[in-house]
């Protein structure tokens, strides 16, 4: 560094290494150490048994059941999400804060919870119970279970990401568009969602990363029972617990390559944005 | 067309907007909605546009044309309404922000590709914004911006163009520019307009009719120079530009306050002792160096603000006090021109005679003489 700057606008050397090593400290041993970690161990015992253990029926059941969940559960939420966002941001009505405080129940309940809320609604001994029993539904320890215990635990994603934006953004271009003569789906399709676009996208990115890691609540719910039940999570636990711990990692090596999947999505969404609102052309140019 | 809005009330939660107002604007006019901030004056606009409802109330009607509006969804109605903060769609270019009414219109409404692009291109040169027509709002500058959002309102052809302060965001020399052009293109394009405005001079200058607004009712409705000239009540008075006032009683016909006294012709004998409130706008004081017939009220000059295009002078009555309170204590502003001030010489600090050759006497409670 002989060319100095001649005005210094940045923190003394030392204190910037001691930071820069902490961050890079605490992201080695938090994040690096244990993804490096799984995929040591899934390839412990070689490629062969590692392709062995993914490819085992019951593995391949449970990630068929991963990804059902989360395009399930992404599908509600999206429906859900938006309708509630748009209600919330654009119009005032009594009782408006109590639905902004019950979505956001999931985040604050513990996923344990979560689930045994559902255990106590739809159980054998719970409020629903007999009726459903008579009428031969299942819904727990059985898919839809599941599914409702990921939806309820990754309800305020999509919403949350999409009422703070919709609130700023107001109804001004919404009546604008009313009053030039759009109709309520128009308005939607070309004014409303097109400014929420962006937001939208990354609220289900964050709500299908969770759908697919969920292990508490659904792991309340399931009931284990392999090769119908099982998520991805729940299996790696199991087999875990069976000291298969090679078959354990490379099932778990399964999971974080569906998150790096969303992460990489992440990444180049958020590229993808910067590009598009960067300031294209000036106005002497045109 | 014309608008005719018959006793509209409109109460939000806690406070009422408006106060059984009734307001006629004729086919073609253009007229000012005028009136401070929580007036009602964009109350009473969005009711119009259909964007909010009044009071439920068997007398009131707000008609369009004729046709009451609440018969029809305003998509239909064809209203245009430019918004103080613009509300141009941002994802979409100034092409297609002009083009948006035509492309929704019902399918067998619209226009084919080539005469819409026509159309849009014509909107845009009347804006002077062609060469802009590829650009997001977020590369535009205030001002054109809402000459785009003008444009769009006009792309629909509508039958009544309502603006809700449509310069109030931007700086003092564009709006100056956008006044005129609008003044301009509503001689060209002679749709029925009402302009929401807490800016007197902007009002004045557009408008061919000044509703004037105060806390949910119509003070006064008139063409700029009925209101300026004669103003029907004190809120009037003191909203349409600067003015002093002076507390007098009602004696014989005149108005006396201090060594001074106007005629109050009009006030009977009954209106004797009562307090009369004098509104003498600046320029309607002179300044003289000796008092003439004593009609005069003695001051110091206090401050002299020579660059403009008047003489701005502030004096200080001999006769105030230290009370700030006291009405006699507050400073009389004088407008003189620059002949009348360069005859006077006038200097800070020295001691002339002021004269009221004109005012505005309202005996109180608001009643104008």
């Amino acid at each position: 560094m002989s060319t100095a700057p001649k005005y210094r606008h940045t923190e003394p050397p030392g204190l910037q290494v001691a930071l820069i090593l902490t961050a890079v400290g605490f992201v080695g041993v938090l994040i690096l150490l244990p993804v490096i970690a799984v995929f040591t161990e899934a390839l412990r015992k070689g490629l062969a048994f590692y392709i062995s253990s993914i490819t085992d029926p019951l593995a391949l059941a449970a990630l068929r059941l991963t990804l059902l969940t989360a395009a399930i559960t992404i599908t509600a939420n999206l429906i859900f999400g938006l309708a509630a966002s748009w209600l919330i941001a654009k119009f005032s009505f009594p009782g408006k804060n109590l639905l902004l405080s019950l979505i956001d129940i999931p985040f604050a309940v513990s996923p344990v919870i979560s689930g045994l809320i559902f255990i106590l609604v739809f159980g054998a001994q719970g409020w629903f119970g007999d009726s459903l029993a008579s009428h031969n539904i299942q819904i727990v320890f059985a898919t839809p279970g599941v599914v409702l215990a990921t939806i309820f635990v990754t309800f305020p994603f999509i919403a949350r990401e999409l009422i703070p934006l919709m609130q700023e953004q107001g109804s001004e271009e919404e009546e604008a568009a009313v009053l030039l003569g759009a109709n309520g789906w128009q308005t939607f399709w070309h004014v409303t969602l097109p400014n929420i676009r962006w937001a939208l996208v990354y609220g289900v990115i964050l709500a299908n990363a969770r759908a697919m890691g969920e292990f508490g609540a659904v792991s309340v719910v399931s009931g284990h029972i392999r090769g119908r039940t099982n998520t991805l999570p729940l299996h790696v636990e199991i087999l875990y617990n069976e000291y298969n711990f090679s078959a354990a990692f490379a099932v778990a090596s399964l999971l974080t390559l569906l998150a790096l999947v969303t992460l990489v999505a992440k990444a180049a969404l958020e590229w993808k944005i910067r590009v598009e609102e960067r300031p294209a052309i000036t106005a002497e140019e045109a | 067309m014309a608008i005719d809005a018959r006793h509209v009330n409109k109460t939000f939660a806690n406070y009422q907007a408006l106060r059984d107002v009734s307001l006629r604007v004729d086919d073609g006019e253009l007229i000012a909605l005028l009136g401070p901030s929580g007036s009602g004056k964009t109350t009473l606009l969005r009711i119009i546009a259909g964007l909010d409802s009044p009071d439920s109330n068997p007398e009131t009607d707000v008609l369009v044309d004729g046709d009451d509006i609440s018969r029809q969804p305003i998509s239909q109605r064809k209203v245009g309404f430019v918004f103080q903060h613009y509300a141009l769609f941002r994802h979409m270019t100034v092409f297609e922000n002009v083009a948006f009414g035509l492309r929704v219109r019902p399918r067998k409404l619209r226009l084919a590709e080539p005469a819409l692009r026509r159309k849009v291109n014509e909107l845009l040169e009347l804006i002077q914004l062609v060469r802009w027509s590829s650009h997001y709002p977020s590369q535009l500058s205030g001002g054109q911006r809402q000459r785009v959002a003008l444009a769009r309102a006009l792309a629909i052809e509508p039958s009544v163009l309502l603006l809700d302060e449509p310069f109030g965001a931007l700086d003092a020399k564009v709006r100056q520019e956008l006044r005129r052009w609008l003044r301009t293109l509503h001689s060209r394009i002679p749709v029925t307009s009402v302009l929401v405005t807490h800016d007197q001079e902007e009002a004045l200058e557009v408008a061919d009719r000044i509703v004037i607004m105060n806390q949910g009712r119509i003070e006064q409705s008139g063409t700029p120079d009925e209101v300026f000239h004669h103003p029907a009540s004190e809120f009037v008075v003191t909203f349409l530009g600067n003015v002093n006032l002076f507390h007098g009683r009602v004696d014989s016909g005149r108005a006396v306050f201090g060594d001074l006294a106007v005629s109050a012709n009009g006030a009977g004998h009954g209106a004797d002792g009562k307090p009369a409130r004098v509104f003498v706008r600046p320029h309607e004081l002179e300044i003289e160096r000796q008092p003439r017939n004593g009609n005069a009220v003695a001051a110091n000059v206090v401050r002299i603000q020579s660059a403009g295009s008047i003489v701005r002078v502030e004096l200080s009555r001999l006769d105030s006090t230290t009370d700030s309170e006291d009405p006699v204590s507050a400073p009389i502003n004088v407008e003189l021109t620059h002949d009348q001030y360069r005859a006077l010489a006038l200097t800070t600090g020295e001691t002339v005679f002021v004269k009221v050759r004109d005012a505005r006497v309202f005996v109180s409670p608001d009643y104008q003489i």
